[in-house]
């Protein structure tokens, strides 16, 4: 190739890449989607996971006891770092019928006879009752009622020990022969925005380039404009791949303001670099772009080509595993979701914000996102040339 | 003299309905052939297919000496101006220019040029979608003319627009023609383009101005799929006779 068909080619590149940003640039509604969408949903979802974690979950107990040790375990429960006691119904059907009405969600019904039941050895029968149409607050409240009930537990075991003679010291250490520490990793205080904050906002963000990416074959030709071009006798090849460079690198831009925020200022967690992120992302961007050019090539409208990019991307988050696991799906559903690049970039993203697991472990993610970019990219080019 | 464009039998289909039966055509350097169809005759898919943008159903066709299922080596020395509004709605005038003068591998001069010649230097700020109509076909026809192109295709070159733009295009063609260029137009008002001359304009005492050069040489009419092709006198003649058929019949009804 002369050095003259190279420099042609340069300049008639340089011209689509400008006139590509004065497109994206001069349509308002686009321009504004992709510059502010995930800026703004960032600062939306951290203020709405700004507690962090759950905590004041309300809770009635209702102690038909009356005891001293009854009134022990309501201490207990009103002392819980989560739990937040707002009444002391007097009958189990007033346990259940502030339940039903959405009062509380945990309630507590000691029993009647419990403090003798226990002097006794007997059993003890506590009835604990969660709102499980609320998963997350059923989760917590969950766990919170648990570890409230190991430690009761262990309590009423070291009594009867001691009742049965043995030295309080040696009743503990019978006791805690065994013990259970639990230590969460990466995400120690088990923080709802660390985990989700990030990922909700670059969801946004997939979505609003999904939304530009699908435009760009069929945002041509569907055009009149598409004429000029074609009777420029301009290749197909160095037009789109032009257009497309332009806006993998828009897209890669305007991430980089939600990562600013997200780990300058609200200090959410990177434990791999930013340069491994940043890299990461921009791999991300291609796949994106190459699947929102293939749904572009093969779309008859603009405006359906809006709607397949968005049946693609708007599930993606919740098919890409980030929130509910991809190994307790269907089989089925586990390859499909495969093909989608946000599924790779989601968990990737979990990895490498919490974990940091280094380039062995992330090469198939990276891996897999380049072949969807280049199968995508090869899909379209073989349908808009034969369109 | 090879012909710049040679059509042997072009059939060209649509939704399984011939829109183009058989058409042949030659057009020399320098001609002005002028394409004459009613709304919806095929004038635009031929068009279309000459400047490479449709692929056909059947025949043949070469366009400077390209022949167009083999090559598109042709459409750098190629000029359209399309019956819609073509030209980039997202860019200003000027960006327009640019961009095209940069797709078609032409230098700013071309711009320069072309602005000069078609008085657009007051509009190279405004985007095109708020030209008026004069001013946007000056425009469109200063993209075509860009890369100084051998055959002209102009789909409508004077759809209702004001007397200066209509002037401005008409001696700029006639310039075109003089310089060795060719040119195919289409048009679908014969009344409009007789009354001109075939665009050449007519002198006070209804004669035509000047000479000949830059008139419209020979007309194809096209009409159910089929081009008969005639001198510019013949096509008027033949469309006033059928006018005033239909006058008459229109006389009959009213009677």
């Amino acid at each position: 190739m002369t050095d003259k068909v190279v420099r042609t080619m340069l300049r008639q590149c340089l011209a689509v890449m400008r006139r590509e940003v004065y497109y994206l640039w001069r349509d308002k509604g686009l321009r504004n989607i992709l510059l502010a969408g995930s800026v703004l949903g960032l600062l939306v979802f951290y203020a709405i996971y700004s507690a962090q974690v759950l905590i004041d979950i309300p809770t009635a107990v209702a102690d038909l006891d009356c005891s001293r040790e009854s009134r022990q375990l309501t201490e207990d429960f009103s002392g819980a770092e989560n739990l937040k006691v707002v009444a002391h119904p007097g009958s189990f059907a007033e346990v259940e019928e502030l339940i039903r009405q959405g009062q509380i969600l945990v309630g507590i019904v000691i029993p009647e006879h419990y403090a003798r039941d226990v002097s006794l050895r007997r059993q003890g029968n506590l009835s604990i009752i969660i709102d499980g149409s609320n998963m997350i607050y059923a989760t917590n409240a969950a766990n919170t009622v648990l570890a409230i009930t190991g430690r009761i537990n262990a309590r009423a075991g070291i009594k009867t020990l001691m009742a049965g003679g043995m030295h309080p010291d040696q009743a503990r250490e019978a006791y805690s022969s065994v013990t259970f520490r639990e230590e969460p990793w990466f995400n120690p205080a088990l923080n709802y925005a660390y985990f989700l904050v990030l990922a909700l906002a670059l969801n946004l963000w997939q979505q609003c380039c999904m939304l530009a990416a699908c435009q760009n074959i069929i945002g041509e030709t569907g055009r009149k404009s598409w004429l000029q071009l074609k009777a420029a006798g301009v290749s197909k090849l160095m037009f789109f791949f032009s257009k497309s460079v332009v806006q993998i690198t828009v897209f890669t831009l305007t991430v980089l303001p939600v990562y600013y925020l997200s780990f300058i200022v609200f200090k959410l967690p990177l434990a791999c670099g930013f340069w491994m992120l940043f890299l990461f992302t921009l791999v991300f961007a291609v796949a994106l772009q190459a699947t929102g050019t293939l749904v572009s090539s093969f779309a008859r409208t603009a405006v359906n080509s809006t709607r397949f990019g968005m049946i693609i991307a708007v599930p993606s988050f919740i098919l890409c595993g980030y929130t509910w696991p991809l190994e307790a799906m269907p089989r089925i559903v586990q390859q499909v979701v495969k093909v989608l690049p946000q599924t790779w970039f989601f968990q990737g993203i979990n990895y490498l914000t919490f974990k940091d697991p280094g380039w062995t472990f992330m090469s198939p993610f990276f891996s897999a996102l380049l072949v969807i970019a280049a199968v995508s990219y090869a899909a379209a080019a073989v349908i808009a040339s034969r369109s | 003299m090879e012909p710049v464009v040679r059509v042997t039998d072009l059939v060209q289909k649509r939704d399984g309905t011939k829109i183009l039966d058989g058409i042949s055509l030659e057009v020399y350097r320098g001609e002005c052939f002028g394409l004459f169809g009613p709304r919806g005759a095929g004038k635009t898919a031929f068009l279309h297919i000459l400047a490479g943008l449709d692929r056909f159903s059947g025949g043949n066709v070469e366009v400077l000496g390209c022949d167009l299922r083999k090559s598109e080596g042709f459409k750098h020395r190629l000029g359209l101006v399309t019956q819609d509004k073509s030209l980039f709605q997202d860019l200003k005038a000027g960006e327009n220019l640019d961009f095209l003068a940069a797709l078609k591998n032409t230098g700013r001069a071309g711009c320069y040029r072309v602005v000069e010649q078609f008085q657009l230097t007051d509009y190279l700020n405004l985007p095109v979608t708020g030209l008026a109509a004069g001013v946007y076909q000056r425009l469109a026809l200063a993209c075509a003319l860009l890369n100084e192109p051998e055959l002209l295709l102009a789909d409508e070159l004077f759809p209702s627009i004001d007397p200066l733009s209509h002037h401005i295009i008409a001696v700029e063609l006639k310039k075109y023609l003089a310089g060795g260029g060719a040119c195919i137009l289409s048009f679908n008002n014969m009344d409009a383009w007789a009354r001109q001359g075939f665009y050449g304009g007519r002198d006070d005492s209804g004669g035509v101005k000047g000479d000949d050069s830059g008139r419209i040489n020979r007309v194809g009419w096209l009409e159910q799929g089929l081009l008969t092709i005639c001198r510019p006198g013949e096509a008027a003649a033949e469309w006033e006779r059928r006018v005033k058929s239909f006058d008459g019949q229109s006389g009959e009804d009213h009677a």
